[in-house]
């Protein structure tokens, strides 16, 4: 049996490590238009720093799983729970990069026109689903809510792939929330319908939710 | 739930009282006029009415306006305002003024008469101010250029035509300066000398300044020979002395105009301050005149009357008739009848009772009702409310929200409608975050257990821990057991409530659209939308009760099964009826739509779990700096809970915020609600200065 801690070091080290490379891409790219904008209009620079911060929360969800693995409960969780939690963060903090696309895209939308800043930001907070729901999976993995070999051993890998990988959809999410801003901004009353078809990506997010969940009540153990 | 009733309202009036009709709608601000000149293009129409056009008198509204939008603009220049943090924080309501005018004449002559007497005080120092700016930037300009002509000592007042010669002054680069003058040499045939000054640098060139001088003939070509050599042309005129000597007296000129400049300006922020109330009245007069007079090109006419179409509220249509025929002296005939157009032109005025009428704000954001569809904010509210405190869940967060509410609601919201609303929803979010804190135990997460030592969720008075056992639920008495699950912490109880309130949530939508449908004649739409998911929903329900009432899961699942399967069946018919096979085989997928929508309620367990421990996280390097730094380590500590616990409450509120309308947008919304209706517009005089 490999030392608890040392697994628990390494998933604490990838959910703060991938969620910030995620964090830090989107809002790379957020900050770029941000910067356009405030170019322009120097007054926009607080709407800039509130769409900018949109992308920043998936880095923040990965700090809260490490501080979590690194100080609560390095005794309480089980290695591999451990581990599994800072991948399931990690890799579904990769979503930030859609955010930030979409973000961007928003912060263009309503430094053209202020009265679209709550719809942009609905859009524009979509693709953080995905994020929601890697760290959901890790809570649920370091609380340790099943007690099935799913959550505890080396299975809960599995968990923490299904619903990382599955949040890497919230890059696609982005996009398409990009272009349903755009189309928002030009005809308010496309927003029911953009709403529509941005939603879909999250469809496999919900796929690998599910998986992950069926992980690790331990279906397949019983 | 319906948006408000509209009547059509039509009237024929006499073109003497028409202004006094349009004055009194106006102000009453009950209708909202119809623009007929698209209607008159039609030929029957076009028998009965001609197009009616702006009033006249609207040309010297807008000629009064512009005078007084300049002086406005005047005043603004001179003196900055100052707002204060105070001032954003507790505005004062604007003083109004109290106006009564009957006609747009009387508006006229006032607003005639307060110009007149503005003008004459103000007109001239600002003139002047104007002609000392002018004359500024002219002497900075010559100052610039004659400081490059250090060097050549000779009068300028020499500069320019004289009776046979030419003399001009600029500047070359500083590598082309012998060239110049060989190639100058041969185009004036020799009629021509050239002096050099200092070398200077600009934009990072040395240049040389150059006086030349010819005669008057060859000028020409020396200019078009010179202009090959980047020569910059300094156009000194009006100047006497040498350069050093010139410098020294614009110096001075431009101290007794800068000194001239602040004492008008002091004048003129005086003026400004006397007038400025006065002036934007004045000018909210002549603008509310202007809408006015420009409400004439909705109507048609013919030669003694006007005919207007309008829509109103069908609660107000007999006071708008009473309106218009007494303004009319009982010259006018008033029509009030049902929509005679399409549903999407008639306008949307939405109807709810004041305790919830902010929250209408959050209807609009997504998209206004139809004129016959139903009205969702009474639906939005209790659901926002409670996902809001759901995701939020902290006892200190949710005070801090409620005073921040009613900060904006109270102070802020007396000048700003918006955030008045917006601070309205906030207070209420707030007190729904305190129940919900109280209930999970979390006071700035767990600074009691982490600071004190106290951990609450060991005590009666936390119901449920969102991060594990707590006094009512732990493995030894769990909330309740099904099958081979049983429920022994708080995640797993929330996320339990989360998918049962979404169940619920989703019923209701469902319910909601399926009475719509039906209302609207479709039941098989009603049934293939709604009914299906409505059947699974209950059944799913039912499933569950019997487990618990000791069935075994095999028959749950049977029942569960059958709508699962209906469900499919349905929605597979519904998209072959749209477009064959591939949609039939698309639409299967429905399914997963549907498990989406429910397991997308469980991000209330996650933004639970985010905001509780991102406060412990907050928390714990609080508590580490004040334990392994020593002395300063408490002031460190102090500063990182303030910072943390700021950050968090601000990323969270706004997170709450935006997922809270997210569950109802995408969710709740794609049950019922499609949207697009066009909002009721009153035709209404704006008044922000004046009242009457």
């Amino acid at each position: 049996m490999v030392d608890p801690l040392i697994l628990g070091a390494i998933g604490a080290g990838l959910a703060v490590g991938i969620a910030g490379l995620g964090s830090g891409i989107g809002a790379g790219i957020t900050g770029a238009s941000g910067a356009g904008v405030v170019a322009e209009d120097p007054n926009k620079f607080g709407t800039a720093i509130v769409f900018q911060a949109l992308p920043q929360t998936q880095g923040l969800y990965g700090f809260l799983v490490a501080i979590l693995i690194l100080f609560v409960f390095k005794t309480t969780a089980t290695a591999w729970a451990m581990f599994a939690a800072g991948l399931a963060v990690g890799l579904a903090g990769l979503s930030a990069i859609g955010q930030g696309i979409a973000a961007s895209a928003g912060l263009g939308a309503v430094a053209e026109d202020n009265s679209i800043f709550g719809k942009a930001m609905v859009f524009s907070v979509l693709p953080e689903t995905q994020a929601i729901y890697g760290l959901l999976v890790a809570i649920l993995l370091l609380v340790g809510v099943f007690k099935s070999p799913g959550s505890t051993g080396v299975a809960a890998l599995g968990a923490g792939f299904a619903v990382g990988f599955a949040g890497l959809s919230g890059i696609g999410q982005g996009i398409t929330a990009a272009g349903a801003i755009g189309a928002t901004a030009r005809d308010p009353d496309a927003m029911g319908k953009g709403l529509v078809l941005a939603v879909m990506p999250e469809t496999f997010a919900i796929f690998g939710l599910l998986i992950a969940i069926l992980i690790m009540l331990g279906i397949m153990f019983s | 739930m319906k948006p408000v009733r509209m009547k059509k309202l039509k009237a024929v009036i006499l073109d003497e009282k028409i202004d006094n009709v349009v004055r009194n709608l106006h102000e009453e601000g009950i209708v909202e006029l119809c623009d007929l000149s698209e209607k008159l293009e039609d030929i029957e129409w076009k028998t009965l009415l001609s197009p009616s056009s702006s009033a006249d008198y609207v040309r010297n509204v807008t000629t009064l306006m512009i005078k007084a939008g300049r002086i406005l603009d005047m005043f603004s220049s001179v003196s900055q305002k100052e707002t204060s943090i105070k001032d954003i924080l507790n505005p004062k309501p604007v003083e109004k003024k109290k106006v009564s005018f009957n006609s747009y004449q009387e508006v006229i002559e006032y607003a005639e008469k307060v110009l007149n007497e503005i003008s004459k005080e103000v007109d001239e120092p600002a003139e002047r101010l104007s002609e000392l700016d002018n004359r500024k930037s002219k002497l900075l300009q010559l100052k610039d250029q004659i400081s490059y002509l250090k060097g050549l000592e000779f009068d300028l007042k020499y500069l320019g035509p004289g009776e046979y010669v030419f003399i001009g002054a600029g500047s070359v680069p500083k590598e082309r300066v012998d060239e110049l003058k060989t190639e100058l040499d041969k185009v004036a045939d020799g009629y021509i000398e050239v002096f050099t000054g200092n070398e200077f640098e600009k934009d990072k060139k040395i240049r040389v300044p150059i006086i030349f001088i010819t005669l008057k003939e060859k000028l020409e070509s020396v200019l078009s020979e010179i202009r090959k050599f980047e020569f910059e042309r300094y156009d000194i005129t009006d100047v006497e002395g040498t350069p050093s000597e010139a410098l020294s007296k614009i110096e001075s000129e431009l101290k007794a105009i800068e000194s001239e400049r602040n004492n008008l300006i002091e004048k003129l922020k005086a003026l400004a301050q006397k007038w400025e109330k006065e002036l934007l009245a004045v000018y909210e007069l002549l603008s509310i005149e202007k809408e006015r007079g420009d409400a004439y090109s909705q109507f048609g006419r013919t030669n003694r009357t006007y005919y207007m179409e309008a829509w109103v509220p069908a609660r107000d249509a007999e006071k708008a008739k009473k309106l218009i025929e007494n303004s009319a002296d009982g010259f006018a005939f008033v029509e009030i009848s049902e929509p005679d157009e399409p549903e999407e032109k008639i306008p949307v005025l939405l109807d709810n009772p004041k305790a919830i009428k902010p929250f209408e704000m959050l209807t609009e954001m997504y998209a206004l009702p139809k004129y016959n569809e139903v009205d969702p904010t009474l639906l939005l509210v209790p659901g926002f409310l409670l996902f809001y405190g759901i995701m939020l869940t902290d006892a200190v967060y949710g005070v801090l929200l409620t005073l921040a509410g009613l900060f904006m609601w109270k102070k802020i919201g007396k000048v700003n409608e918006g955030a008045s609303k917006l601070g309205y929803i906030l207070t209420l979010a707030g007190i729904s975050t305190i129940i919900m804190g109280i209930i999970t135990g979390g006071y700035l997460g767990d600074f009691l257990y982490e600071f004190l030592g106290f951990d609450i969720t060991k005590t009666p008075l936390a119901l449920v821990n969102p991060l594990g056992e707590s006094y009512y639920i732990n493995s030894n008495s769990p909330l309740f057991t099904l099958g081979s699950i049983s429920v022994t912490n708080g995640p797993m109880a929330i996320l339990v409530f989360s998918i049962f309130v979404g169940l619920i949530h989703l019923l209701i939508g469902l319910c909601v659209g399926f009475k719509e449908n039906i209302a609207r004649g479709n039941t098989g739409d009603a049934f293939i939308n709604q009914g299906v998911w409505i059947i699974l929903i209950l059944s799913i329900f039912v499933g569950i009760g019997l487990m618990f009432a000791g069935a075994s899961a095999t028959i749950a699942g049977g029942i569960i099964g059958v709508a699962v399967l209906l469900a499919i069946l349905a929605s597979m018919y519904k998209g072959y009826k749209s477009g064959g096979v591939m949609e039939a085989i698309l639409g299967a997928m429905d399914i997963t739509g549907f498990l989406g929508n429910v397991l997308s309620y469980a991000r209330l367990l996650a933004l639970c779990l985010a905001t509780g421990g991102l406060a412990m996280a907050v928390n714990i390097m609080a508590k580490l700096v004040g334990e392994s730094i020593p002395i300063i380590g408490i002031i460190l500590a102090i500063i990182v809970l303030l910072v943390g616990h700021i950050f968090n409450f601000v990323m969270n509120g706004l997170g709450s915020f935006i997922h809270s309308l997210r569950l109802h947008y995408v969710e709740f919304f794609s049950q019922f609600y499609e949207g697009g209706g066009k909002k009721f517009i009153p035709f209404k005089a704006n008044r922000e200065y004046t009242t009457t």
